[in-house]
Parts: C-alpha cells; sequence; structure tokens
C-alpha cells in the first residue's frame, strides 16, 4: 500500500437518476475524483441498509447511496 | 437508510460513514460536485478499519434484522401524519425519541448475542467486550434469557457463564 491514504467510496447508483447523471458527468468531462467505485442498481430504493454494512465491513472507508 | 444512521451512531462509528444523495439524470456537475465533497470528508475521517469495528456492524446487521427495527422502519409519515388505527397521530420527536430507544435497545442486545458467539462469557467479559456498562450488560442479558436466546452455562468458581443460544 502507498503511504497516502486515498479514500475508498462504495456508491450505489440509481439507473434511471443518478447513473445517468454520472454518464452525463463523463460526457461532460466534468473532473471528479477516482475515489468512487459504483454498482448499478434498477432502483435506490431497492438498496437494502444491510448492503451499506457489507459494503463497510468489505472494507470501504464510506458507502453512498445515490437517488 | 435513516435507521442505518441512527445505528451507526450509537455504536460509535459514526453516520459519516454513509450518504444518502440526490442527484437527477440532469445533473452531470451535481453528481461532480457531490463525488469531490463525499472524497473530501471521508479523506478527512481517514481510513475505516473494519475488522476493529467487527463486533459493532455485525451488531448493526443483527440490529437490523429484527422485527422490531424492519417494522418502525419508514413509518414515521405513516404514524406523525395519518395515525395509527386509534386514529391517534404521534408528534415527530416522540416518534423519533422512540424509535432511537429502539435502535439502542436491538443493537444492545445482538451486540451481545455477537460478543457471546465466542463462547461462554460472565457478564463482567461481556461489559469489557462490548464497551457497554455493567448494569445494561445485565438488564439486557435477562431479556435475552426471557426471550430464549441466551442462558446460564454454568459456574466458574462462583461466577455465572452466560452461553447464546440457536441461531
Amino acid at each position: 500500500m502507498s503511504d497516502a491514504f486515498e479514500a475508498k467510496i462504495l456508491a450505489f447508483l440509481c439507473n434511471w437518476c443518478a447513473y445517468a447523471g454520472a454518464d452525463l458527468a463523463g460526457v461532460s468531462r466534468f473532473q471528479y475524483p477516482s475515489s468512487l467505485r459504483v454498482i448499478r442498481t434498477m432502483c435506490s430504493g431497492r438498496v437494502d441498509p444491510l448492503y451499506v454494512i457489507e459494503g463497510l465491513k468489505s472494507g470501504y472507508d464510506q458507502v453512498a447511496v445515490f437517488g | 437508510m435513516k435507521m442505518v444512521e441512527t445505528l451507526l451512531d450509537i455504536c460509535g462509528i459514526g453516520r459519516r460513514r454513509m450518504a444518502l444523495r440526490w442527484v437527477s439524470a440532469a445533473e452531470g456537475q451535481l453528481f461532480a460536485d457531490t463525488v469531490k465533497e463525499l472524497t473530501k470528508s471521508t479523506q478527512e475521517l481517514g481510513p475505516f478499519d473494519a475488522q476493529e469495528h467487527r463486533l459493532q456492524l455485525a451488531a448493526i446487521e443483527g440490529a437490523l434484522k429484527s422485527p422490531r427495527i424492519r417494522w418502525l422502519t419508514g413509518m414515521d409519515r405513516h404514524l406523525t401524519e395519518r395515525g395509527n388505527v386509534y386514529n391517534e397521530k404521534i408528534d415527530l420527536e416522540t416518534f423519533q425519541k422512540m424509535e432511537r430507544e429502539v435502535a439502542e435497545d436491538e443493537y444492545q442486545k445482538a451486540l451481545l448475542l455477537e460478543a457471546l458467539r465466542e463462547g461462554p462469557l460472565s457478564v463482567r467479559e461481556m461489559a469489557a467486550r462490548t464497551g457497554l456498562p455493567v448494569y445494561t450488560v445485565s438488564l439486557k442479558l435477562n431479556d435475552l434469557e426471557r426471550r430464549g436466546l441466551a442462558d446460564l452455562k454454568g459456574f466458574e468458581g462462583s461466577t455465572p457463564k452466560f452461553i447464546r443460544l440457536a441461531a
């Protein structure tokens, strides 16, 4: 591991909202950090609270849900 | 998700380890800004040690699976705006207070059950492992015994040792 700490964030993205938003951010070439690991879900409402805990258990520094 | 935030606060990990944000398909800039903001705040928090919080995370899972929490989650608007079957409306503050109490109770019980996975423990050992006060351990253990989830295993000298039952 390198000495500098780089935050790792697990993100659940709603297919219809945030995922498209992220796509747009990419297409428009908006710069944003590479700390996000994305999981696309068909709706952010189907993200069980247990997934958040599972994410933290797996070693992510933060778990984010984007709707 | 509010319940997860509450539970993260209760166990000492803190709600800043999770985030719930709204970004529409048209808001590319907002998405980029949000990612920047979250990365910055997580960077400030530092790395998360999952191993160190193993017991707490397992307890949160246990609490989230408990019927009481599953029934209560998402009932805030129903109970504060529409009322229950007796047509009684509860104000939001009372509801949140109760929600917090239930979350704390279920979390502490789940935490004890997780600690007991390691084998028979005395009340003092459970308190040391979970960081809960001895009195709280004693109270919750009593509850677990009544529900048939934990039981007295035997005595080590004059110290009673307890075990987890089934599941």
